[in-house]
This record gives structure tokens, sequence and C-alpha cells, in this order.
């Protein structure tokens, strides 16, 4: 097990802070890699940010109602040991997914 | 028909669609139809569904998922007139999405002017609809109603950035100042909207309905007169969430699970949350 902190990451959209609306997860609980941690509410939106490790949850940096600037510390998590131990923080969302390349459906316009 | 002969702005709005781990068709969930969802205005599949959670936790849960940015947002084509943005245009574009994916049936789940869309896909084709979730939204006319003005202001004369004022103008203005937005397009999709002001007449009939909404959303005031109008339709409200918020809240996301859980899947719920060690 090694100690990852997970920082608060790029939310896009040039926002530079969110703030903390509910938190998923608490010390001791055991996350899977891509488990949703924590709501934030940005001024845009609200979102939903994902674990980049498999692990236990050792402490959370930031209290419900609490706002974060992007790249503050959000949260540590006892990191199971294996690839995804060494996954720094990346842009919200952005947790690769296992999962093969989606088919994209594009509609023409019908003929008129 | 070559596109070079329609461009993407010159003939019909054609709707972007990239499925996204749409695989989990087994288990209880194989029979169910899948889940078209309808995003909010000025926001995207990606935003409105994709970074919230939904998208993920409905695969966790079996649902194949139809998941369109909507005309005039994310990478659908962005028209500029407002009679390409109608209640009927943009059903009549679901429907073209549908029926080119094959899809003769699905739930549909529907945020803010999403949902007025969800609303009139049911209420107009009950033979395409199974069960619609309609979530942030109320009788309140808030693109049509007293003060948004859009509508009187639809001439050539128009301001395209900032027509708006009310409780719809703060969600304009966001939406407007999104870099992967329009502020052209947005508001002749506002105009085509308020041209065709919600009526809760004719209601959906044959179709379960589901209203979601958080507590102190101003966009969503009045849901449950509107639900009382519709027989069997029930309403759950997100304590402390807003329009904005109410988005990733866990109470309306395990009550919309379980009300599009298919018959007989008595494990229904958020399944975005690791199991528990619970004794093994």
């Amino acid at each position: 097990m090694a100690e990852h902190t997970f920082l608060l990451p790029d939310l896009g959209e040039g926002l530079v802070e969110a703030s903390v609306l509910a938190w998923l997860v608490a010390p001791g609980d055991t996350v899977e890699r891509n488990q949703p941690l924590v709501e934030v509410e940005t001024a845009k939106s609200a979102v939903e940010i994902p674990s980049p490790h498999a692990g236990t949850v050792a402490r959370l940096h930031a209290a419900e109602g609490a706002t974060l600037a992007v790249g503050a510390p959000l949260v540590t998590i006892d990191a199971a040991a294996g690839p995804d131990a060494a996954a720094g923080p990346g842009i919200v969302g952005t947790v690769p997914d296992e999962e093969p390349p989606a088919r994209r459906v594009r509609l023409r316009p019908p003929p008129e | 028909m070559s596109e070079t002969s329609h461009p993407a702005d010159a003939g019909a709005p054609v709707l972007w669609h990239e499925p996204a781990g749409a695989a989990a068709a087994e288990g209880p969930g194989r029979d169910r139809p899948p889940v078209l969802l309808l995003h909010g205005f000025g926001s995207t599949a990606e935003l409105n569904w994709g970074r919230t959670g939904w998208l993920r936790a409905l695969h966790l849960a079996g649902a194949r998922t139809i998941a369109p940015d909507l005309p005039g947002h994310g990478r659908s084509p962005r028209p500029h007139a407002a009679d390409r943005y109608t209640p009927a245009r943009l059903v009549e574009e679901v429907l073209r999405l549908l029926d080119a994916l094959g899809e003769p049936r699905v739930d549909v789940l529907g945020y803010s002017m999403g949902a007025r869309l969800a609303w009139e896909l049911a209420a107009g084709h009950p033979d395409r609809v199974r069960r619609a979730v309609l979530a942030g939204f109320g009788p309140a006319d808030v693109l049509g109603g007293p003060g948004s003005g859009p509508a009187r202001q639809a001439g050539p004369t128009a301001p395209a950035d900032d027509p708006f004022e009310g409780p719809f103008a703060e969600v304009f203005r966001t939406a407007a100042a999104l870099p992967h937005n329009d502020p052209a397009a947005l508001a002749a999709c506002a105009r085509g909207q308020a041209a065709h002001p919600f009526t809760a007449d004719p209601v959906p009939e044959g179709v379960p309905l589901l209203f979601a909404a958080g507590e102190r959303d101003s966009l969503a005031a009045g849901v449950e007169t509107l639900a009382a109008r519709v027989p069997g339709a029930r309403v759950v409200r997100a304590p402390g969430r807003d329009h904005r918020t109410a988005v990733t809240s866990r109470e309306l996301r395990s009550a919309v699970l379980e009300f599009l859980a298919p018959p007989g899947d008595v494990t229904h719920g958020d399944r975005t949350r690791a199991a528990r060690p619970a004794g093994r």
C-alpha cells in the first residue's frame, strides 16, 4: 500500500475552483478505480469526481461546503498495488475506461 | 444524400450521438429498452450526463443509453434560425435518431429543456416511450413567461448575446459564457422554445412519469401541481439542491434508477458505490 493524495483536477471550461457538495466516501472506505468519490459544484455545474485509484480512503482534505482551488489536495487514498497506483490527477471525468472506443453516430439530413 | 449537398447548417439539424459503454446488456436489464437522455439548455450530453455520473450509473444498472447533443449544442450543428428549435422540431429530430438506431421504444430522461422535450415525446408518441423522467422541470414557462422576453424580441434586431430577463437569464448567461457554446445558436434555441410555451394539456397518457428536482430549484417551482394533473405521476425532491446541483444528487439518481429498473430487477439502485465488505 502506498499513500496517494489526489488533487482537485482541472475541471475544464476555465474553472479555477470548486466547492464540495457532498462526499460519497468516508475514511476507511474501500474504493474501486472509477468509483465516484465526491460531488463538487462549480460556477457552471455540478460534477462527480471518480477515483483514479483502487484502495482505501485515508483522509478527506476538505469539508462539505468548502471551496478548493484546482490542484489543492482533495483526498488521500492508500492505493492498492498495481498499475493504477501510479496514475496522477487528470482532467475530471477522464479516468480511462477499459471499454473499447465507442461507435459514433451522425445522422445525415433527410432528403428534402 | 451527400454531406456536401447538405451542409450541416443548411438542412435539418442532425444530432451528434456518441454511444458510451453501452454494452452492459446482460442480467435483468437485457430486455429493458435503452434510456434516451436529453440534456438541458446550453449543456451537452457529456456535461449533463457524463461528468455527473449518470451514464456510468445507468450502464452499471444494465441499461443501454442514447445521449445525443441536441441541435445548437455540443457537437451537433448550430443553426441560427429559431424555427429550427421549436419543441416539435426537436422532438422530430430525436425520433429520427431513434429510427436511425432502430429503437422502437425507449425510457426517456430529460433535464430542464430536455424534460420539456421528454414530456412532448411522451404526450405525442406514447408508443415510443415506456417510462419518462422529467428532471429540473416545472410548469412555469421559464423560456416564454412574463419578463423573459425572447418571443417579443424575436425579430432581426434581437440582441443575440443576452436577450433574457427573469429566472432564465442566469441559465442563459451561464450557458452562453461556456467556451464550447455559440451564443447566437443558443439565443435562437431559446426563441424557438419560447415561441411555443409549455402547456400541461394534453398530459401524457399511458406513460408512467416521474418528476425529479432539487428542493431549491426555482425553475421547477410548482412541479407538484403539475404532477397532480397526471394520473399516477410521482415527484421526488433532493434536499438542499438547486437547478445546477440537483443533477449529481444521490437521492434523485436512486429514485430514477429504481423508477427505470426493469420489472423483476430487485437489485436496482445506484451501483456506482463499491459493495461494502459485508460478510465476505
